[in-house]
């Protein structure tokens, strides 16, 4: 594929954002270890050892080398259940943005093309799903699905297409008064090709910087949902269920809250920069960071 | 005493590692009650000495050298480059003002004309209770009707002639000993920008005030100014008393400009062009010797070495060029704008009294506002070859004239046909009568070529639509062929548009439009936002193409003497309706519409004798509001 | 101006009613998707099915779908929102006890994370350039990168737990009696029948959660209010004081800033209700008895009409606080103001 020097020099300023590159090298270590969890876990996560409940890190007093960051009531091994916590966070992360994405920008094109009565469709229909809190209408979703990881991810691309759609449509719209619309117009292109080959590829930098942070969301809506028990299966590790069940004991032993939470920011961080560091190298005109997550 | 006495001013800016000379030892001198014009195209460095005055250069550009000594009427003589930043601050809006380019962005838009000036007043020591007749006092000098009600309006209830008139009354309002007007005319219509100038001079002549009047505009600084310094790249090439720079100028930058600009009167000749353009900042460093020698047609070797200086040619004129260059004007044929088949054949567009309703937006509660008639009867028809001037101020409803003939809107009255066919509303059977017989040529560029096309496929971009089915081999055969008839170098072929000049991109723009050899083109405003030497150009590519193609066109512009130049019939256009229609010299010679006459008699006319501006027009505000 | 305001408040809200049937249509569809039994669950061990039955015609969940909505509906707009399954107590006394505390709760964290991204983004913009803007940048990034909610438990556990400076359940302290009810909400009451003991116990109450809800808005309303502040003194207006004399610090306050909060405001507008969203978690973390705790509670006995009943009350102030900041936005804009009272 041959590049324009525009994209060569977005690419090149992509490379060397230190944002981009931070926040790429830790959501690139996540996936590995994510990847790899079944190896490199020292623990099975559901194996139980009720004679090694709630241990503090092995750098703490009273920690042991065998469960490096501790264990929880049940005397499981915390390392192991954030490793594999790591895989569903970003599952959903991954597939609820890609589907999301999809969605919403599909519509955001359509509508900014046609205009009338196709625009008032899509915009009315926004309004109504702003009108939800994204939390309640998540709620009210897995209620009506019941619970379930996948079910997670549906209701993520059923709520969050509006959050592309109304950017990528206001951007979609300033697209459509360039005069090279009109002029792939009369050089006889398609419906298709002038959505395809003409406003798709202009909309899509605000794309690429508004899918990073989509999954930044995904991740703390997943979390949420597995932490009031809508998401995974109990027995699956999910970083809301071990904030969830090391809530109770936090008293004693914070660090069972504390860790699972500091996965949740690190990977949230790391999409959030990856997300502002696209936007300033790609130069679109996205304002918001964690846009309205919880 | 001289008000402004610029001495070696130079501007520098380091530009990816490189010392770049933005403007090379600048030396003017402005008396009080005189004006001295700075002419020069986009990115000569025009813009720079107002930054320098109010300290707002780019970051990376500083003040290299040199003194730019203010005297107010105290008689004490301050450098304005080397003074405090604080000092600075006292002299600006009271003994030195500023006029702005854009008067419609330059007035806060959330605060009244009166919040706004009362706070200049406020400013100036003013005390609260004089403030409201002080400003009504200054708002009634600047010819502004009901200026009671006026200062209650906010800057977008006003239109762009009224918000200028308000900034030029808050100039003038500290009685300053400079004024500093920066194409104060540009972003408004003929006949605004003559009313503003009158009204700016008269101020200027009753509180002998000292003006600096930038422009790009040659003619328009002859008529303004007593004195004009031309630059080019960063330099004043030359410099004297306005009538000589005008009508006589020595310097073969100046003459070329002078000869690109299309006469209003007279006979025509062929416009002569300079090649390329101007150069720009990144290629300014690398240029050795005389700053114009590679597009000078009187250069010689020594040109490309040695810097010429600033010369005495007669008292009071200066010109920047080695001694030997003042060469004789080539001679220029004259044109002919007839074209042979235009008469006795069918026409091949013909529209028929179409109108264009724009119905109201809805505001947020679902309202709707009141709709625009944006064309409310305009007939035309075009026969082959011919060339059909659209003249008409901002608003007349051009632009929509022209997405009505191209399909790109559907009239809500009346017929267009093409080769008699009726191709009134847009549909799949319309658009392809049209793709081979009309294309369009959009004003723009920067919006009408795709930034992510190279040239070869933003040319051959009809061959892309799904019915056509060509081969890359035979795009890139098309493309080069394209490029030729275009006047564009081959090597252009893989560039993107953001690697291509003004003029070229503009190139581009036409030759996209030739891919399916239309018989007319369609082209609005294509050359307003070019330089005029790159403007000459292009008009003579479109003289060009009709004598090699015999290809029509439908030209809308609002510059009378380009339309004079091109266009053998003319339309004009006001307020939606073709109000006068005609043999375009027959139109110059008599015209017959008092709008016509007015539009004529606000373009400033080349003879320095006749009178101009002409009586200024009362803005009222209803017209906007 | 005030009249006006109010006018176009009223009519701003009329122009939600359509939305609003939208939402509940779509709160009630997506409800009945369920493939759980609520009434099954509902019932005591042991009951029959003639039990099950009565108890599914009590609930009117025997009905064609869309006459059950109808029946809801008009049930709704007599102020009866049903009788909660797990509960067992008519929604509305339910919702009507609950909304004072989310309200009180929301109120102040709406106002402590527009402070304070206010302040910090005037703080943002007038170091820019220098150690402490990338100071407040880095904060920023950090707030944004940790959920309300985990922001709720971090706050517990530093704050409430470890250091013991503030208490983290519920609205009043244990033994404080609630003052005696007049508006329900218990800051009001508490000033209006003189109880200075219950004032200060819910006011300390209410620290730890509001802070975790202003967690959420403060960042961005910084970020929007610097880069607008950035983008706004590059305008010509700004220029053009310049060049009239009129000192930095005027230009800052009295141009650049009221130019560049507009979009702050309509940012607010939108994150205000997502904040009611943030209450729901929040809320169930603190212990604090709002309609977020009653969502959750209902949600983990599906009880129906509760969830339903809440989602609409949720929909209805999300509507409610965009309504408030649009005529705000336009009260500060003179081209809307003029256009909309035309
Ligand atoms: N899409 C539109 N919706 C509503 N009004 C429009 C639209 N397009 C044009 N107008 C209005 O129609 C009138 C004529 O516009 P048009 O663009 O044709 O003018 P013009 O003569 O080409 O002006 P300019 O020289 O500034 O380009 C104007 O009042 C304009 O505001
Ligand atoms: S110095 Fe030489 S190149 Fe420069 S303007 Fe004179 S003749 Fe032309
Ligand atoms: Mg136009």
């Amino acid at each position: 594929m041959r590049l324009s020097p525009r994209a060569k020099a977005a690419w090149r300023r992509c490379l060397t954002n230190p944002r981009v590159v931070t926040g790429g090298v830790i959501i690139g270590l996540m996936a590995v270890v994510a990847v790899l969890a079944p190896w490199l876990a020292p623990h099975d996560p559901q194996e139980q050892d009720l004679l090694a409940t709630l241990l503090p890190p092995m750098w703490l007093a009273g920690g042991e080398a065998r469960f490096p960051f501790g264990t929880d009531t049940l005397g499981r091994c915390i390392a192991s259940r954030l490793m594999y916590g790591a895989r569903i966070a970003l599952y959903v992360a991954v597939v609820a943005a890609t589907g999301a994405m999809i969605l919403g920008t599909l519509l955001a094109i359509v509508a900014a093309y046609f205009g009338g009565w196709v625009d008032w469709l899509i915009s009315r229909a926004i309004e109504v799903w702003m009108a939800f809190p994204p939390v309640v209408l998540a709620l009210i979703l897995l209620v009506g699905m019941g619970a379930g990881v996948n079910k997670v991810i549906l209701a993520i691309i059923v709520i969050d297409w509006t959050r592309f759609c109304r950017v990528i449509r206001s951007e979609a719209l300033v697209v459509m008064v360039r005069d090279y619309i009109a002029a792939a117009k009369l050089a006889g292109f398609s419906h298709r090709q002038i959505m395809l080959k003409e406003m798709l590829p202009a909309v899509l930098p605000l794309v690429i910087t508004m899918m990073s942070i989509e999954m930044g969301i995904a991740v703390i809506v997943e979390a949420i949902m597995s932490f009031v028990g809508l998401s995974v299966e109990p027995d699956v590790p999910a970083w809301g269920v071990m904030i969830a069940d090391a809530r109770q004991t936090m008293h004693q032993a914070p660090w069972g809250v504390v860790l699972p939470v500091g996965a949740i920011f690190l990977a949230v961080l790391a999409f959030n920069l990856l997300g502002d560091g696209l936007r300033r190298a790609l130069d679109t005109r996205l304002v918001l960071g964690r846009a309205e997550a919880a | 005493m001289m008000t402004l006495v610029a001495k070696g001013l130079s501007v520098s800016a380091r530009l990816a590692g490189q010392t770049v000379t933005v403007l090379r030892d600048l030396d003017f001198a402005i008396e009080p009650g005189k004006i001295l014009g700075l002419v020069g195209e986009s990115g000569a460095g025009k813009s720079m000495i107002g930054r320098v005055l109010a300290r707002s250069l780019p970051s990376g550009f500083v003040v290299s050298g040199g003194s730019l000594a203010f005297s107010a009427a105290d008689g004490k003589v301050r450098d304005l480059v080397a003074m405090d930043g604080a000092d600075l601050a006292r002299l600006l809006g009271d003994r030195i003002a500023f006029i702005p380019q854009e008067p419609l962005t330059a007035l806060n838009p959330l605060l009244t004309v009166r919040a706004q000036f009362d706070e200049h007043l406020a400013r100036l020591g003013v005390p609260a209770g004089d403030r409201i007749a002080r400003m009504i006092d200054a708002l009634t000098q600047v010819r502004l009707s009901a200026p009671q009600s006026l200062v209650e309006r906010y800057p977008f209830q006003l239109s762009g002639g009224m918000c200028q008139r308000v900034l030029i009354a808050m100039a003038f309002a500290s009685n300053p000993a400079l004024v500093v007007a920066d194409e104060p005319t540009t972003a408004l219509d003929v006949s605004t920008q003559a009313t503003i100038v009158q009204i700016m001079r008269g101020l200027q002549r009753d509180h002998a005030t000292a003006m600096l009047f930038i422009t790009h505009d040659l003619r328009l600084a002859a008529r303004v100014c007593d004195e004009i310094a031309v630059l080019y790249a960063g330099e004043v090439v030359e410099r004297g008393p306005a009538r000589i720079i005008s009508q006589d100028p020595q310097h073969p930058y100046t003459r070329a400009l002078q000869a690109a600009n299309p006469p209003l009167r007279g006979p025509l000749t062929r416009l002569v062009t300079l090649p390329d353009q101007m150069p720009g900042l990144s290629a300014l460093a690398s240029l050795q010797g005389c700053r114009f020698a590679p597009r000078c047609p009187t250069r010689d070797a020594s040109c490309e070495t040695a810097s010429p200086e600033l010369r005495l040619v007669a008292p009071g004129h200066w010109v920047c060029c080695a001694p030997a260059c003042s060469g004789s004007r080539p001679a220029v044929p004259p044109i002919t704008r007839r074209s042979a088949e235009a008469s006795g054949s069918e026409p091949i567009l013909v529209v028929d009294t179409v109108a264009k309703h724009y119905p109201g937006k809805r505001d947020w509660m679902g309202r709707r506002g009141q709709g625009v008639d944006a064309v409310k009867a305009a007939s035309l028809s075009v026969r082959p070859g011919e060339f059909v001037g659209i003249v008409g101020e901002s608003g007349s409803g051009k632009s929509t004239l022209a997405k009505l003939i191209m399909g790109l809107e559907a009239p809500t009255a009346g017929r267009i046909l093409i080769d008699g066919h009726d191709v009134t509303a847009p549909s799949s059977a319309t658009r392809s009568i049209r793709l081979g017989t009309l294309q369009m040529v959009f004003q723009d560029p920067q919006s009408a070529l795709n930034p992510r096309r190279p040239v070869e496929r933003l040319v051959t971009q009809t061959m892309e639509a799904a019915r056509s089915g060509a081969s890359d081999a035979e795009r890139l055969a098309r493309a080069t062929a394209l490029l030729a008839e275009t006047g564009l170098p081959p090597e252009l072929i893989n560039r993107y548009p953001a690697q291509l000049s003004g003029g070229q991109k503009q190139r581009v723009n036409i030759a996209r439009a030739l891919c399916v050899t239309p018989r007319l083109l369609v082209a609005d405003e294509i050359v307003s936002g070019l330089d005029v030497s790159v403007q000459a150009q292009i008009l003579n590519l479109l003289l060009d193409l009709r004598t090699e193609r015999g290809i029509g066109l439908v030209f809308i512009s609002h510059d009378l003497a380009v339309v004079r130049y091109l266009c053998t019939r003319m339309l004009v256009m006001h307020q939606g309706v073709v109000v006068e229609e005609g043999e375009t010299d027959a139109i110059f010679a008599r015209p017959q519409h008092p709008y016509t006459r007015a539009l004529l008699a606000a373009a400033p006319p080349d003879e320095l004798d006749s009178p101009w501006p002409p009586a200024p027009v009362q803005e009222t505000l209803d017209a906007t509001a | 101006m005030a009249f006006l305001t109010l006018q176009l408040l009223f009519r701003r809200l009329v122009l939600a009613i359509p939305i609003l049937l939208c939402v509940s249509a779509l709160v009630f569809g997506i409800l009945r998707l369920l493939p759980a039994d609520p009434v099954g669950m509902s019932l005591p061990p042991g009951a029959t099915a003639a039990d099950y039955e009565k108890l599914k015609q009590a609930f009117g969940l025997d009905r064609p779908l869309f006459e059950q909505y109808l029946i809801w509906l008009g049930k709704l707009l007599s102020g009866d929102m049903g009788g909660s399954i797990f509960f067992r107590r008519p929604v509305t006394e339910l919702i009507a006890k609950a909304l004072p505390a989310t309200l009180e709760l929301v109120s102040a964290g709406f106002a402590l994370g527009v402070i304070v991204g206010g302040a910090g983004g005037l703080g943002m913009f007038a170091m820019r350039g220098g150690a402490g803007e990338h100071a407040l940048d880095g904060a920023t990034t950090i707030m944004m990168a940790i959920p309300e909610f985990l922001w709720a438990i971090l706050l517990i556990l530093f704050v409430g737990v470890s250091l013991q400076l503030l208490p983290f359940i519920g609205r009043l302290g244990p033994g404080i009696q609630l003052p005696p009810p007049v508006t329900g909400f218990l800051l009001v009451d508490s000033v209006l029948t003189g109880r200075w003991d219950s004032l200060r116990s819910a006011l300390l109450h209410l620290v730890l959660p509001a802070t975790a809800l202003a967690i959420g808005l403060a960042p961005l309303v910084m970020r929007v209010l610097r880069s607008s502040l950035l983008e706004t003194v590059q305008d010509d207006y700004i220029t053009q004081a310049r060049l009239r004399g009129v000192s930095e610090r005027r230009i800052l306050l009295r141009h650049a800033l009221p130019n560049a909060a507009l979009p702050a405001i309509s940012l607010i507008g939108v994150q205000g209700g997502f904040m009611f969203g943030g209450t729901v978690l929040v809320e169930m973390i603190f212990a604090y008895p709002g309609i977020g705790n009653l969502m959750v509670d209902a949600v983990r006995n599906h009880d129906l009409p509760v969830i339903q009943a809440v989602a609409l009350v949720y929909c209805v102030l999300v509507l409610g606080i965009n309504a408030v900041v649009d005529v705000a936005y336009m009260a500060v804009n003179p081209r809307l103001r003029l256009a909309g009272s035309r």
